[in-house]
């Protein structure tokens, strides 16, 4: 909260009312021959065809999955195909009026939302964009088969390509636009304004945000449509969508240019159904989905329903809604009504509904109503509209004998190229900066207050006599990481930072303080608390070309981010084909003594996620070097910290921080103490303890301990530790992930199969209880200490002569817990 | 400039040499073509002259080293000139007595005695990285009681029997015992156990009073090779004798004719007796073998082995393609590669047993009237050649007469049942 806003308990006391404004319901009323002086003959015969050939694509995928043949072309298809058949007038009205810059996100039934978006981003484009677009994209791989025995225009190519790119996509063909990697849900192309498609139901509703976010920041031309379905007006991370789309801060606090509201459209595509559940009378409340905009802000979102069974109505609204985006009005919500005569899936009996309903739909079909239109308007001739329906059937025929010949479009060679899928799942690039521009900044890095007092602070955390210096004086971890951040503030203008408490209070742990008072709002600012648009709206950002740095506060709090986290941000550089990019950081801390659901560390949920890069850095220097080799990276990383470690002055690394810039490659664990009789492997803030077992060891058994500091999980090289256990034969793994399934039990695995010749011992993980997290005067009984390392080497890897155990770690007790599930 | 005199390869497959004597000393001067120094392969010993003049500056190896080859062994050059860059592997000086490095193992944890059971009980427990250890430093760990968690044998239990280990392998044990024998200066078991050869024998009726000399590279390759013989074959010797008349004959003809300058090499008994062999196995090539086990190698060329006794020891030589020769080509060949032998530069690749077929070793000069020679193996066969004796001989009609015989002793290998049905012509 800025000081800048008062809040006057008289002002906020006051007895009142909230009033609404009327929703708008299908308020579009004109005849074709009416929208005449608005659109040419071409441009209303374009909306019929671009209608056409999405029935036509969809029925062509409808034949081939429930008959295995469309036309006398056979095939089968396995994977899935949820079809849009019936929905054409919502999309071509959605897509008609957007420009290649405008970008669109979609679901899992989007294939005519980008038939839709590419037909009119194709009308847009000149000839030579357009060649240049199908000549780049994979150098060619997607053109090639449709640009062989070509003639025609060029615009006639374009959909050739755009067909084609799109079947071959659904179809896992590497000719297709993401390699076969995205498939049916997740088919997309940004040189057409089309961002992915999201097989998550209302994946899309935060991470289009976060799209919207990037156009407002970065000052882009355009606006963002999120196309999700009715039925994702259930799902949390929408309505955490629509929170952080809706801010007050875009209006009240943002300043000069960047004061005003995301370019944002919620495009409700509504036709009614959630898979089976009928969202109007059964699984909704909202009667009309229009009326949610009056919950979200005092605009109501300029909320409307819209006729999508008739694409001029759509068309007329986004006209209207658009000179709202551009006033930055936004964001705006469109319901946009519409009906599906294919099941969800063509697995789908139809079971929920009656024939009538369909029947009854199909009447009022739209490309059966626009044609007759079209007609009466004396805009067309029944034969032209023949000729147009026998074109696209032609065009479909072409594209599925081209997609389906596995020599013209072949799978990826997993056989030849065993790692294909392997070397997509990182983009592992080096880039100082995602745009080249001066970075906006209030006042130049050396001026900053923060920045200013480190230069007065102790980088080691000893003196020459190996005496502490005071914390105050201490550059602590905390500030190892301000400092990476603040450095690429400065060199990266994409760069921005949000999450609860980012402003003025500085980030909860004090990382922050200082650069409120360097960075405009509009690159560092609070958000809700709502991590599922706070992680959400960075991965749509981020997907954009940024570069984003989200913050969650507790590790606890990852649960309410999960799909983002697990589902979206590491998926997208793989199912793109590497199209996307993703610079993410996200900043994740373990708590302590904050109890059960604020201490919990679940190192291991991101680990096993593949396509994801997590480290945790346990000194100041690690995190300093960690943290900036992130910010470099374009792939995304889960960058935990622990509530154990803001204060600890660098211990470890000779000469203390440097102040000048260095990277730690994300991946190297680091030997923080050499020894010969066994090794202690620790992952976060367990080191410490760790090294006052290592000292107990040695001087109470003679028994020389090696400390390594795993630093991060994923990518990890285990050459190190093998080595060290090839000295030492013994290895403990040590962190405060309680034991069952954590990344501890994984490397232990691991070191086993690879060392198992040089163990003396199995290695022996010293995790904590699997229980809840104690009271900060219990998590002794919880969390590894010394002793427990000590304990657990006398019982399980080297009888200490002469040792008292304090805790039980026998195998009768192991067993005895499992069998508990404690 | 200083040169480096590097070890010779001799043959390709000759990985290290054993130096044998410094001719010259570190310090002394050389000129070209100086033997500086002798030294062996498994087959023959050589000399290697110096290839510049100059002072012999450092020599890297001490008598009876095992020298890679291809290494240096001394430096050639001007007095003062530095050698540090010819040393092999850099700086340390193995031709001084390597200092034994008293290895101050810090007192880590504390060792346990080694403690055995009985019998083993149950399945034996014990690390991989003990078992490893147990398995190089020969403890047999099947006996040891573990100290690790829940007794099993760990690392140290094994470190800890190896110290206490006896210094000999069972056999050497019992041998020890029963011959009161005890371990010599040498051990050559696996973790420096003496095993029952290392075992010399400290005798009360004459104590120390003897000297022990190494044998050399090629007595111990000649030992093994014999021993080898006799343990993996099936030998029998035939003796018979052959009339020498004709014989002697001949070898009056080719005196006369070399001392009339008609033929210019020395047709000796001996040649006359290998021609002859040599055509016999043409007739009998069942004997021209190789027995490998399960299948022989029948040659059909004759590459005749020729024992050939050095002051280093007996070598056997191979005459490559001795069928194709002369009778004059092959007493030079022979004449030549007894030279070589001698004078120690001949190809190891000739005296490898498995070059030559057939073998004959000629003690007729001893006065040796009959042998039991040793099979080269894998040939079959070996022919010993003795002396040439007058004995009684019925020379038809009840006249006898004492006629010079030749005894010949045929070893054979009787595993191969070919040979043994050669007889001698």
């Amino acid at each position: 909260m800025p000081k800048s806003q008062f809040i006057d308990p008289s002002e906020v006391r006051k007895a009142g009312e909230i009033t609404f404004q009327p929703i708008p319901v299908n308020q579009y009323n004109k005849t074709v021959e009416e929208e005449k002086a608005n659109f040419s003959n071409e441009d209303l015969l374009r909306i019929y065809r671009d209608m056409v050939v999405i029935r036509e694509f969809e029925t062509m995928l409808n034949l081939i999955k429930i008959r295995g043949d469309y036309n006398g072309i056979a095939y089968d298809h396995p994977g899935p195909a949820h079809l849009s058949i019936g929905q054409e007038a919502a999309a071509v009205g959605m897509a008609y009026t957007l420009g290649v810059e405008d970008f669109i996100f979609g679901s899992h039934r989007s294939h005519g939302e980008i038939l839709a978006k590419g037909l009119s981003a194709i009308a847009k484009l000149s000839d030579e964009q357009l060649m240049q677009v199908m000549e780049s994209h994979f150098d060619g791989i997607t053109f090639a088969p449709v640009k062989n025995g070509h003639s025609g225009t060029v615009k006639e190519l374009a959909i050739k390509f755009l067909i084609y790119g799109t079947l071959a996509e659904i179809f896992a063909r590497e000719t297709g636009f993401n390699k076969g990697l995205g498939g049916s849900m997740h088919a997309f192309f940004t040189p057409f304004g089309v961002y992915p498609n999201n097989a998550i139901v209302g994946g899309s509703g935060d991470i289009a945000v976060g799209a919207a976010l990037y156009k407002k920041v970065n000052r882009k031309s355009g606006i963002v449509v999120a196309n999700i379905g009715d039925a994702s007006m259930a799902c949390g991370p929408v309505w955490e969508g629509l929170a952080f789309a809706t801010m007050d801060q875009f209006n009240e606090l943002w300043e000069g240019d960047m004061k005003g509201g995301l370019p944002l459209i919620i495009n409700i595509m509504n036709n009614q159904y959630g898979m089976g559940g009928q969202t109007c009378g059964e699984t909704m409340g909202y009667n009309i989905a229009a009326r949610i905009g009056a919950g979200v802000n005092a605009d109501q979102l300029h909320a409307e329903r819209v006729d999508g069974y008739n694409p001029l109505a759509v068309i007329d609204a986004y006209k209207r809604k658009r000179a709202i985006l551009e006033e930055k009005r936004g964001p705006v919500l469109l319901d946009v009504l519409t009906y599906r005569y294919s099941g969800h899936s063509p697995s789908d009996a139809s079971s929920y509904r009656s024939k009538e309903e369909v029947e009854a739909w199909e009447a009022q079909d739209s490309i059966a109503g626009f044609g007759r239109e079209l007609v009466k308007a004396g805009v067309a001739t029944e034969d032209q509209l023949a000729g147009i329906k026998s074109d696209t059937i032609n065009l479909m025929e072409t594209n599925l004998k081209l997609a389906i010949d596995d020599k013209v479009s072949p799978r990826m060679d997993m056989a030849k190229y065993p790692n294909l899928i392997g070397e997509m799942m990182f983009s592992n690039e080096s880039v100082d900066k995602m745009e080249d521009r001066a970075p906006e900044v209030n006042h130049p890095m050396a001026e900053n207050a923060r920045v200013q007092q480190l230069t007065k602070k102790e980088r080691f955390a000893f003196d020459e006599n190996g005496k502490a210096h005071s914390k105050i004086k201490t550059y602590a971890y905390r500030d190892g990481i301000f400092e990476a951040i603040v450095d690429r503030f400065y060199k990266d203008p994409t760069l921005i930072a949000y999450g609860e408490e980012n402003r003025d209070w500085g980030g909860a742990f004090a990382v922050y303080r200082g650069l409120t008072e360097a960075l405009p709002y509009h690159r560092l600012f609070n958000s809700p608390i709502s991590e599922a648009s706070i992680v959400g709206t960075a991965i749509g950002y981020a997907m954009c070309g940024g570069r984003v740095i989200p913050e969650i506060m507790y590790c606890d709090f990852l649960g309410r981010c999960g799909d983002q986290v697990f589902n979206q941000l590491p998926k997208w550089q793989a199912m793109s084909g590497n199209v996307i990019k993703m610079p993410v950081v996200l900043r994740v801390s373990v708590g302590s003594k904050y109890g059960a659901q604020h201490s919990q560390d679940w190192t291991a949920l991101t680990a096993q996620i593949p396509g994801l890069k997590v480290v945790f850095p346990a000194t100041p220097y690690d995190a300093k070097g960690l943290m900036n080799a992130a910010l470099q990276g374009t792939d995304p990383v889960i960058f935990f910290e622990s509530q154990r470690l803001y204060d600890m002055g660098e211990m470890f690394h000779k000469g203390g921080v440097p102040e000048a810039y260095y990277e730690i490659p994300i991946g190297e664990p680091d030997i923080k103490r050499e020894g010969k009789d066994v090794t202690i492997l620790t992952i976060g803030a367990t080191l410490y303890r760790a090294l006052e077992a290592a000292d107990q060891l040695q001087e109470k058994y003679g028994m020389s301990a090696e400390v390594i500091d795993a630093r991060s999980l994923s990518p990890f090289n285990y050459e190190p530790v093998l080595a060290s256990v090839k000295k030492t034969g013994r290895i403990v793994i040590s962190g405060d992930a309680s034991t069952r399934g954590s990344f501890m039990k994984e490397m232990a695995q691991t070191i086993s199969e690879l060392a198992f010749d040089d163990l003396d011992a199995p290695p022996v993980v010293v995790g904590s209880r699997n229980w809840i997290t104690p009271a900060y005067e219990l998590e002794d009984s919880f969390f590894p200490c010394a002793d427990w390392i000590i304990d657990a080497i006398h019982e399980k890897i080297l009888p200490l002569k002469g040792h008292v155990v304090k805790n039980n770690f026998t195998n009768a007790e192991q067993i005895r817990r499992n069998k508990l599930g404690v | 400039m200083a040169i480096p005199v590097l070890m010779p390869r001799q043959g390709q497959s000759v990985e290290t040499c054993i130096l044998g004597e410094w001719v010259k000393k570190k310090g002394d001067a050389v000129k070209v073509g100086d033997i500086l120094f002798s030294y062996e392969t498994d087959k023959a010993s050589f000399e290697e002259d110096a290839k510049a003049d100059g002072i012999l500056l450092d020599v890297f190896f001490a008598e009876g080293d095992e020298v890679p080859v291809l290494v240096n062994v001394a430096v050639i050059g001007a007095a003062g000139e530095s050698v540090e860059e010819f040393r092999p592997g850099g700086h340390a000086a193995p031709v001084t007595e390597p200092v034994e490095v008293a290895e101050t193992k810090a007192e880590t944890v504390a060792a346990p005695e080694a403690k055995t059971v009985a019998e083993p009980t149950g399945k034996v427990k014990i690390s991989p990285r003990a078992k490893n250890l147990a398995e190089k430093s020969g403890v047999a760990y099947q006996l040891l009681q573990g100290s690790g968690p829940e007794g099993r044998i760990i690392e140290r239990d094994i470190e800890a029997a190896a110290q206490a280990l006896p210094k000999f392998t069972p056999l050497a044990q019992e041998k020890a015992k029963a011959e009161g024998l005890k371990a010599g200066e040498m051990a050559t078991g696996l973790g420096g156990k003496a095993v029952a050869k290392d075992l010399i024998s400290y005798n009360p009726v004459y104590s120390d009073d003897f000297e022990v000399k190494k044998l050399t590279n090629m007595r111990k390759l000649i030992a093994k090779a014999m021993h080898n013989s006799l343990q993996n074959s099936a030998q029998l010797t035939h003796h018979m004798s052959a009339d020498a008349r004709t014989l002697m004959a001949l070898r009056k003809n080719y005196k006369r004719a070399l001392d009339a300058g008609q033929i210019s090499q020395n047709i000796t008994i001996n040649d006359l007796v290998c021609f002859a062999v040599i055509k016999a196995l043409k007739k009998f090539p069942q004997v021209n073998t190789h027995f490998i086990g399960d299948s022989m190698r029948w040659f059909k060329k004759v590459h005749l082995g020729l024992a050939v006794d050095t002051d280093r020891g007996l070598m056997v030589p191979a005459i490559k393609n001795a069928d194709d020769l002369s009778l004059e080509g092959l007493s030079t060949q022979m004449q030549a590669i007894a030279g070589q032998c001698r004078k120690g530069n001949v190809s190891p690749e000739l005296l490898a047993s498995e070059a030559a077929t057939f073998t004959i070793s000629n003690l007729g000069n001893y006065g040796v009237e009959m042998f039991t020679p040793v099979i080269n193996i894998p040939q079959t066969a070996i022919l010993g050649v003795c002396t040439i004796i007058p004995r009684p001989k019925d020379l038809g009609d009840g006249v006898y007469g004492f006629v010079p015989m030749m005894g010949l002793s045929l070893t054979y290998d009787h595993q191969d049942s070919m040979a043994a049905k050669q007889r001698f012509s």
